[in-house]
């Protein structure tokens, strides 16, 4: 359909179109008018995605001096649904106004790992390995070596992509890394180098979070990147754990032996080309000299990994003398090496800012700030001169310079923490150091600052005028969406009680209270035996779930869950809880139901959803704190209060709520997404998917917490949902499957969609 | 374990605001839920004195859009069915969320549906199938008389284990096997339970089952479930979930008029019957079904007078299908139904107009008062009230109206 918004014709490739969206759209349209940032949350599973895509390419098509949109992803899976929905809406644009109009050229972009079609080195497992095999076969002196001789191996598709690719373009069209894949083969073109130089001719630029927020990868991807984009950061819940992470190191004793290794190997290398071609490290000295720490126009196949530190940090000097020649930069990364490993080895818990940090550095083992700031890129560029290619045996020094650099540039926002041992078992000796950025807002600060309009978007970001805070940034629309249902296919239950009518809670004083475990098991009996198909429930942490698991064991509640549903247990391994996945969703699909036990921050079963009749209920047991005596979540709430005046209980409780949620959800991710697709045709089809989640703790009950829901789940929250002890939750339960069963009426969701008919109208009467 | 002794600050202000929160004087869930409902508020006293719920003219319409729905385009229906009946009686039967217990509750909509299944189906046959302790057992073998599986489920009532739909299915599908092409093959589970233990693969099963055309619906007690949807899916049947007793037996007897002929069946075909005479009074003779001496009654075989109890049935001796015409004749309106009333909203240019203006053609009631829809049967355009409706189109099978008419036409 197309419509038409205050002047903008919008091309939607659905015949209906939701409320929200429509709402979503105007909002949106303002933000970009206004040429500012924009938060808006809008329920998962409402179509984000197309309503985003469809009303930026319009938009696009309208202004040509818009440079491109730039849509982030947190995973491939996601990226290639964009690029799905994408191509829709290209087939429905050329459809409208001809296919020389709406031309655009979309791409999706990821790591080799996903783009290689070399036959040997995309066979390689991991990320790191097909990076450095790549390199082998394609780095500048590799293939200048293989013009001389021949037994030296390249890439033919590198060799193709050089000859012909790099000069003519790809045609328009929308290509997700599959079609690029193929068109790769097709042509003999490596689909990695021609996807990263073709991002300068796409309109659509599709990519992880990482591609502009690591200044490792953005300063090689996103360098040439237009000040004119639309950024959009999709499902941004925790946009600000990427940008910490993004600046973020950890040190730990295998890497600072690695490093050693590392070292030793580069100053073997070294000897060799002193006897060989003394004249490449001289060269390379008169280089560093002039100021040129990174080559001035590298080849496209030679930089691997930018400088970590955010571009304006980067200093445009000369690197330092004693750093300069070859072996006198070894020499000084094994002092540095030698002194964080003295460092590791204490038995206290030390906290220091990056000043003092650097400041004792200095004094005791005569490392200068100067130097540590420019030691990454003076890896680079001693690697480059070296010729290596194995880059994935080089990790661990890459590692510590990572840290130097960034422990000589920052100055704030930052601290080092070094624990002996994990607090949680403190007999396994395990020092870890850790450089942990505490500010979001530093890593996400340039994007704000280069692109004209950013949109962050997500179906939870409540309480939602935290994140400006968070990110320090100022939207210029700031807009949570509440969503039309045909019915209430969503029914969220706080529950308080046991069967007992004792309170229920994971709080620290209750949880190992064999009553409190007793009512959560009699919970889930109650709860097997009343919903149907697929259970997922949730526990605050892995060695929670394991006692609780034996406890109920020992009590036979066990036992009697297995004679309604089989039990699936998520592990900290990842092919155990992959087995485990796929047979749940077997028992599921055969009726024999079952129940996955997973963890709410558990990062295994993190990503995978729980649709349809995998999950028609979720149970949520206790507030997912963090681990609060973690001192790098200490030292973070301290930065925040004393920053942004954050209170520590709101952000704690903030995250605790949004994690669970963020569990929760997961099983509603179809919600409307599969009702959006059989929109297509005349007949709408208005099966929905439903669930019901059930917080089973006290704490959930206090307004504190309940307010920090989303808009559009308290809305289905109603009075008599709170506060409910199991046998009024298996009532509840009971009534809500009996009533979602009923074949949905036709008429009454037809009455929240929105043909064009209907907008029309709606565009003629002045005042909506 | 994690600890939260030292973190003071975030757990200490929570329990000050659970104290207030408990506190607060609060409704019970139970009161908050009817609290918005006011169901009370809806009933009416009439004029005797008795209390209604609500407003007639508005279960009038529910229950016509029902009508209105299972009323399609003329079609082609299976009339000759052979219907197999799988009852869920295993553990969670035995729950008493239907009252006196879910067990007696199908029990009961099943008696009913038996006797409303040979009523409107005089040429089709049943048969039932239990699923209890994991397995399936035959209660009836595929026959005619509707006593008999009410007798045979009746002395059936008890419920343990776990329920096996693989089983079920498994033997239904032995059970259809040998039925004659133009018989129309069903199967109608009534589960409770919420889950199947199976022994094997049930997807491959379902596929047996659609590979022999078997048409398998579902009635469900409790909730939707993945599996039943699915089998009633690839094998074209439906699937419903009752809400309550009431609705239980509804959507039981909405098996009951026969379905429309699956497409690949419909090749047309002659089908042999024999019209047997019944046997006079004072006859002895070996009975075929019983297999001994019975005096007077029965009905004899026109091809091999063979004594037979009841009609209809299968000739055990030559395998001849006997009926009585009585039988075809009845189930003949299913293949031309009497159309659908369509609804006139009541407004006063209408008045006057029509001959029989404030009245039902059927019963001559006035309709001009309120209390009942005023229904229009769209060929001879006379006026009937909702009661009437109702037997027209559930009982009689034929329009008043349009057979005056006919009779004007031939007078």
């Amino acid at each position: 359909m197309k419509f038409v918004i205050e002047g903008l014709t919008v091309y939607f490739p659905y015949e209906f179109i939701y409320r929200e969206q429509y709402a979503y759209m105007v909002e949106l349209k303002h933000a970009l008018d206004a040429r500012g940032h924009c938060l808006l949350e809008m329920p998962t599973g409402t179509g984000k995605t197309i309503t985003l895509l469809s009303l930026i390419t319009s938009y696009q098509l309208a202004n040509p001096s818009l440079a491109k949109l730039i849509y982030c992803t947190r995973t491939v899976h996601e990226m290639e649904k964009v690029l799905d929905e994408l191509r829709r809406l290209h087939l429905y644009q050329e459809k409208e106004i001809g296919s020389s109009r709406a031309k655009i050229l979309a791409l999706g972009l990821s790591s080799r790992k996903n783009l290689c079609i070399h036959p040997v080195v995309s066979g390689e497992t991991s990320r790191e390995s097909v990076d450095a095999g790549c390199r082998k076969l394609t780095a500048s002196w590799v293939r200048a070596a293989a013009e001389t001789n021949l037994d030296i191996e390249t890439c033919s598709f590198y060799q193709g992509y050089e000859k012909q690719g790099s000069e003519q373009p790809l045609p328009p069209g929308v290509y997700t890394l599959h079609d690029l894949r193929v068109y790769g083969r097709q042509r003999g073109w490596c689909p990695y180098f021609l996807a990263r130089q073709m991002i300068q001719f796409a309109n659509v630029v599709v990519y992880n979070y990482q591609y502009l927020l690591d200044p490792k990868v953005s300063g090689i991807i996103s360098k040439e990147m237009q000040k004119e984009c639309i950024v959009v950061f999709d499902e941004a819940h925790n946009i600000d754990n990427v940008c910490i992470e993004a600046l973020s190191v950890n040190l730990r004793q295998n890497n600072l032996d690695g490093a050693s290794r590392n070292i030793h190997k580069l100053n073997q290398i070294i000897s060799r080309f002193k006897e060989t071609d003394a004249n490449r490290l001289r060269q390379e000295y008169n280089r560093l000299v002039e100021g040129l720490a990174q080559q001035g126009n590298l080849h496209g196949s030679d930089n691997w990994l930018a400088n970590p530190v955010l571009p304006e940090d980067i200093l445009r000097e000369a690197v330092p003398g004693n750093i300069r020649r070859a072996e006198h930069f070894v020499a000084f990364l094994q002092r540095a090496v030698q002194y964080l490993r003295e460092r590791l080895d204490t038995d206290t818990v030390v906290k220091e800012g990056p000043v003092s940090f650097t400041t004792t550095m200095s004094t005791a083992a005569g490392l200068d700030q100067k130097a540590l700031k420019f030691c990454y890129d003076r890896l680079h560029s001693l690697l480059l001169t070296l010729e290596v290619t194995e880059i994935d045996e080089f990790l661990h020094v890459q590692t510590v310079c990572n840290f130097l650099t960034l422990v000589g540039t920052y100055t704030r926002g930052f601290s080092i923490i070094i624990e002996p041992y994990d607090e949680r078992m403190p007999h396994i000796p395990d020092p870890v150091l850790q450089l942990s950025c505490l500010d979001a807002s530093l890593a996400i600060k340039p994007v704000f600052d280069r692109f004209q309009s950013v949109v962050i978007t997500s179906g939870t970001l409540s309480p939602i005028d935290l994140y400006p805070r968070l990110l320090n940034f100022n939207p210029v629309i700031i807009h949570s969406f509440t969503m039309t249902l045909t019915r209430d296919c969503l029914c969220p239950m706080i529950l308080a009680r046991g069967s007992d009518q004792l309170p229920v809670s994971s709080k620290f004083d209750m949880r190992s209270d064999p009553g409190v475990v007793r009512n959560y098991g009699r919970l889930l009996l109650e709860m097997v035996a009343t919903v149907p198909d697929g259970v997922v429930c949730f526990f605050v942490s892995y060695s929670y779930m394991d006692g609780i698991i034996n406890s109920w064991n020992e009590m036979g509640i066990l036992q009697e869950v297995m004679q309604h549903k089989l039990v699936f247990i998520e592990t900290q391994d990842y092919v155990e809880t992959t087995l485990a996945l796929e047979n749940f969703r077997q028992a599921c699909d055969c009726g024999r139901g079952a129940v996955f036990f997973s963890v709410a921050r558990g990062k295994v079963a993190e990503g995978i959803d729980f649709d349809r009749h995998y999950g028609r209920l979720v149970i949520m047991f206790g507030v997912p704190f963090q681990y609060t005596l973690s001192k790098i979540l200490n030292a973070r709430l301290e930065y925040l209060r004393d920053t942004f005046q954050i209170k520590e209980g709101d952000f704690l409780t903030f995250d605790a709520v949004a994690s669970s949620l963020r569990s929760v959800l997961r099983l509603f991710v179809y919600l409307y997404q599969r009702q959006a697709a059989q929109c297509v045709g005349r007949v709408i089809r208005s099966k929905a998917d439903y669930g019901m989640m059930i917080f089973a703790d006290k704490r959930y009950n206090l307004p504190n917490k309940r307010n920090k829901l989303p808009q559009w789940i308290q809305s289905q929250l109603r009075e008599e949902h709170l506060n409910l002890s199991t046998d009024m939750a298996v009532h509840i339960a009971r009534e809500f499957l009996r009533r979602m069963a009923q074949p949905s009426d036709p008429q009454v969701s037809k009455s929240t969609l929105l043909s064009q008919e209907d907008l029309e109208k709606m565009a003629a009467m002045p005042n909506f | 374990m994690e600890k939260r002794s030292g973190q003071g600050g975030p757990a200490f202000q929570e329990d000050e605001e659970m104290e207030e929160e408990d506190k607060a004087p609060d409704m019970e869930a139970w009161e908050r839920a009817y609290a918005d409902d006011r169901s009370w508020e809806s009933l009416i006293e009439d004029e005797s004195g008795l209390l209604k719920a609500g407003d007639d003219v508005q279960q009038q319409r529910q229950h016509r859009r029902r009508l209105i729905q299972a009323s399609g385009p003329r079609i082609q229906r299976g009339i000759i069915r052979y219907l197999c009946l799988i009852l869920d009686f295993s553990r969670a039967a035995g729950e008493i969320d239907f009252r006196p217990s879910r067990m007696a509750v199908v029990a009961k909509a099943v008696e009913d549906f038996v006797r409303e299944y040979f009523d409107q189906n005089p040429l089709s046959q049943l048969g039932i199938i239990v699923m209890k302790n994991g397995i399936a057992s035959v209660v009836t073998e595929l026959s005619g008389s509707p006593e008999a599986h009410i007798r045979a489920l009746k002395s059936n009532l008890e419920s343990f284990g776990e329920a096996s739909l693989q089983n079920g299915l498994e033997l239904a599908h032995t059970y259809v096997q040998h039925i004659p092409s133009y018989g129309h093959r069903e199967v109608v589970i009534v589960f409770s339970a919420l889950s199947t233990c199976d022994p094997g693969n049930i997807l491959e099963t379902v596929k047996k089952c659609k590979a022999a055309r078997m048409k398998c619906s579902v009635v469900g007690l409790t909730a939707e479930i993945y599996i039943c949807k699915h089998i009633s899916q690839e094998t074209g049947g439906s699937y419903a979930v009752a809400m309550n007793e009431g609705h239980l037996k509804e959507i039981l007897l909405e098996h009951v008029p026969p379905p429309a002929a699956m497409p690949d069946a419909s090749s047309a075909s002659l089908v042999r019957m024999g019209f047997p005479q019944r046997g006079s009074e004072g006859a002895v003779a070996i009975c075929a079904c019983h297999k001994e001496l019975r005096i007077g009654g029965g009905y004899i075989c026109p091809r091999c007078r063979a004594r037979v109890c009841e009609l209809p049935t299968e000739c055990s001796l030559c395998g001849l299908a006997l009926v009585s015409s009585a039988h075809l004749a009845r189930s003949y309106h299913h293949l031309f139904p009497i159309p659908t009333f369509d609804e006139l909203l009541v407004d006063a240019s209408l008045r006057g107009k029509s001959s029989f203006a404030g009245s039902c053609f059927g019963c001559r009631i006035q309709l001009s008062g309120g209390g009942s829809l005023r229904l229009r049967c769209p060929r001879c355009k006379r006026d009937f009230c909702f009661d009437c409706d109702v037997y027209i189109h559930e009982s009689l099978h034929n329009c008043p109206g349009c057979e005056t008419l006919q009779e004007e036409a031939v007078t």
